[in-house]
């Protein structure tokens, strides 16, 4: 076996080979082993050292400025949109929008773009959304800028359309961007109450300002990452929904405030008056059915009406009532048990008071005239007479019972209170004076819902506005849940005094025979005041003319009151109010079928 | 072998030699069956090509979800749009006023003497008189006159001398011409 390299014959090969190759390779490892150690080494230092560089930059990373980064990668992919509240919308009574918040677009166009085909793309836009050629082309072209508002607030969908159409013949350069629309669908009508929002989208006036809080709703907001227009599934993302604004119901009828609208504009049109007022009143709830003002404007185009016309007359203006302010003296009388329907009075032709000396509007000799013909007639001289019984306070209670020299707080931005000085203040003129309606000053709200407290059998009502309740941005709870009411005058009072007014709508013993509507009894009375002017502050020989009246006489649904400052056709309460007063009546007794009660009026005893 | 079998065998006594001979225990060899590695490796391989082409579907559904669900979303946006938009046109067909023109158009005046008719024993309760035109009230604002120095004035220009027609006059002509048309 000393060869024992050369494998003997016989035996078998594969006992030996593998202790000869285990052999070969143990005295290669062993030949290796130094060299190995030292590579690996070599190896483990090189990768410690790239590990620590990648430690180094990680920690560089994640505990330096890991917020840089992170507000980077934020503004790679990672898109924040506002989720636009819905602004609520504002109905009438019965559910029908009256001011509707609508999706909408605004176009901008980038002139350096756009000034090539300038011409081609003003003909589209011009032809589609119905705007001045000229102006959109200038629009289109103009130099150094690269951005021109085209259109704004223009309903989403025809925005889209137009785009879509710009597009399709090849143009660019036209952008859309958001720009939400609140439409007012039937323009002026109620615009008073309504208000308005301006270019920036923020209410402007009426209701939209006074509910702004509750109209608005909160914007919402959401975070997502997006790759190629479309949001990654399962990066990050957050939500804030956001929380649409609340409906507000108010208690106008659209139709009866549109028709209000229409009458009183020609009726102050027809006497080339300044300004006019009319309110419909529900005499039950106290609830405005229409509340109207002329000069009034498109709610849609605020800034085409001068500013003034863009609030509520009604609730602003304060003027002296005159004459409809006697029949709250007359039944403040009978209520008091000074007088009674029938009581005689003797009318001089003039009664001189302190200093001053008091004239009817109409020249007569000495009258004999009962109340109901003081009322019937409109005399102040009798008016007086029988105001004279009262002490200046108890006129001045009755008066502020009625809601005079009292804000409504119906909710109306700007509502005035009106004028009644304190009764420690009044001399005798100004009681005098008081009883028949000048020397106070009202808002015509206010005037019809004193009336109306006649109306509903000697109880005051607060007027309402709002349907149910809502808060206003100054925190103040207003809505017809919200009406209170309190007795002025007895029913028995209210009763006799209604029989009186109806006197005044009889053609042959009242001052206005137009305002009756045949089949039904009708109570009203005129007014024709003396108008303190802007300019003086003294009566400047102009009037305030008014009507006030309710229907059926005997059993009263509705109040109307119409009033027109200064008309220039030389025209009374009767004969300017009247014709109004009798439209909206008859329109509002055929509208909420309410028929004749049947019964006939008694014939009014005038004179004796 | 048998010699070193036997030998421990001698230990034994005779009597058991048949049973020990019987129960003689040999060792097992060693179980070299190879358990078949394809099935291993296939199934391997199938958890790991199903488990990618798994991902990589819900990867893809869940990409085409989203792609669908921001199609949906932009669809949603325009039939709201359209829906107000829709909305807008009926209101605007409702407005009272265009409903009062279009009745004004048919030859309708408002009542103003309101009649009903009880359906019991038919009575009409209130005056059923005809509505007239003097019921009619004005749907339109009157138009605005226009300032003093904003309205047209007609400048009438009277020839005196017929004769001398000549390259001037057609000018003057077209000039009122122009005038008169714009100011109608």
């Amino acid at each position: 076996m000393s060869q024992g390299s050369r494998p003997r014959p016989g035996t078998p090969r594969p006992q030996r080979r593998p202790a000869q190759r285990a052999g070969s390779s143990r005295r290669r490892v062993r030949a290796r082993r130094g060299t190995s150690l030292l590579r690996l080494r070599v190896g483990f230092v090189l990768i410690a050292m790239v590990v620590s560089v990648f430690a180094a930059r990680l920690f560089q990373l994640q505990g330096i400025d890991a917020q840089a980064y992170v507000a980077k990668a934020r503004a790679e992919g990672v898109v924040t949109v506002t989720l636009p509240a819905t602004r609520g919308s504002i109905t009438d009574r019965n559910g029908v929008a009256l001011a509707d918040s609508v999706d909408g677009l605004m176009l901008v166009a980038d002139p350096t773009v756009t000034a090539e085909h300038a011409s081609r793309i003003a003909t589209i836009i011009a032809r589609r959304l119905h705007l001045d050629y000229f102006d959109l082309l200038s629009r289109l072209s103009k130099p150094g800028t690269h951005f021109q508002y085209l259109a704004r607030r223009v309903p989403a969908t025809r925005a889209r359309a137009v785009v879509a159409a710009i597009e399709r013949h090849g143009f660019k350069g036209i952008d859309t961007r958001r720009d939400p629309v609140r439409s007012y669908p039937a323009k002026d009508v109620a615009a008073n109450i309504l208000g308005f929002m301006n270019a920036e989208n923020q209410a402007g006036e009426g209701a939209e300002l006074m509910f702004d809080r509750r109209l608005a709703g909160r914007d919402g907001r959401a975070t997502y990452e997006v790759g190629g227009g479309n949001r990654i599934p399962l990066g990050d993302t957050s939500t804030v929904q956001p929380h649409s604004g609340r409906n507000l119901e108010l208690t106008i009828d659209r139709d009866v405030q549109w028709y209000t609208q229409r009458v009183l504009r020609q009726a102050v049109q027809g006497s080339r008056g300044l300004s006019g007022s009319a309110v419909v009143m529900d005499t039950h709830t106290g609830e405005l059915l229409a509340l109207a003002d002329y000069p009034t404007f498109d709610a849609n185009q605020p800034a085409l009406s001068p500013k003034r016309d863009l609030g509520s007359r009604a609730l602003r203006d304060v003027y002296e009532p005159g004459s409809v302010e006697k029949v709250l003296t007359a039944s403040a009388l009978i209520d008091a048990g000074k007088v009674t329907p029938n009581t005689k009075i003797t009318v001089p032709s003039e009664l001189p008071r302190g200093d001053r000396v008091i004239h009817d509007y109409f020249v007569h000799g000495k009258l004999h005239l009962t109340l109901t013909g003081v009322i019937a007639k409109s005399s102040n001289i009798g008016t007086v007479l029988a105001a004279s019984q009262f002490s200046h306070r108890r006129l001045y209670d009755y008066l502020r019972a009625f809601g005079l020299g009292r804000r409504t707080g119906i909710g109306v931005h700007g509502e005035t209170a009106g004028v009644l000085h304190d009764w420690r203040d009044w001399s005798q003129i100004n009681q005098d004076t008081i009883a028949f309606g000048q020397g106070v000053a009202v808002n015509a709200v206010q005037m019809a819902a004193a009336v109306n407290a006649i109306a509903n059998g000697g109880v005051y009502v607060s007027p309402s506005l709002v349907k149910g309740r809502a808060t206003t941005s100054g925190g103040e709870v207003v809505g017809s849940a919200t009406s209170t009411e309190h007795r002025v005058v007895s029913r028995r009072a209210a009763r006799l005094t209604a029989r009186m007014m109806e006197a005044v709508t009889n053609p042959e013993t009242g001052t206005a025979g137009v305002a009756g509507v045949a089949g039904y009894r009708v109570a009203g009375k005129t007014g024709t005041a003396q108008r303190v002017g802007s300019k003086c502050h003294c009566y400047n020989g102009t009037f305030t003319v008014s009507f006030a009246g309710f229907a059926p006489a005997d059993k009263p649904r509705f109040l109307v009151y119409v009033v027109v400052q200064d008309p220039k056709n030389g025209g009374g309460g009767g004969s300017i109010g009247g014709p109004a007063f009798h439209k909206i009546m008859s329109y509002l007794l055929e509208k909420y079928a309410v028929p004749p009660t049947g019964t006939k009026a008694p014939t009014p005893t005038i004179e004796w | 072998m048998s010699t070193q079998l036997f030998g421990a065998g001698s230990r034994m006594p005779r009597i058991a030699e048949a049973a020990v001979e019987r129960a003689r225990l040999t060792v097992v060899p060693r179980a070299r069956r190879r358990t078949p590695r394809v099935p291993f490796v296939a199934l391997l391989s199938l958890l790991l090509v199903g488990g990618v082409a798994g991902l990589l579907l819900l990867n893809t559904t869940m990409q085409q979800t989203s792609f669908t669900a921001t199609s949906l979303e932009a669809r949603a946006t325009s039939l709201e749009a359209q829906q107000q938009g829709l909305q807008m046109d009926v209101d605007s067909l409702r407005d009272p006023q265009r409903v009062a023109l279009q009745a004004r158009r048919m030859g309708m005046v408002p009542e103003t003497t309101p009649a009903f008719i009880r359906l019991g024993d038919g009575a009409v309760l209130g005056k059923a008189l005809p509505a007239t035109g003097a019921d009619a009230i004005r749907l339109n604002p009157l138009p605005t006159v226009k300032p003093k120095n904003l309205r047209s004035r007609t400048i009438r220009v009277i020839e005196k001398n017929p004769d001398v027609r000549g390259a001037a006059s057609p000018d003057a002509l077209t000039a009122t011409g122009t005038k008169n048309s714009q100011n109608r």
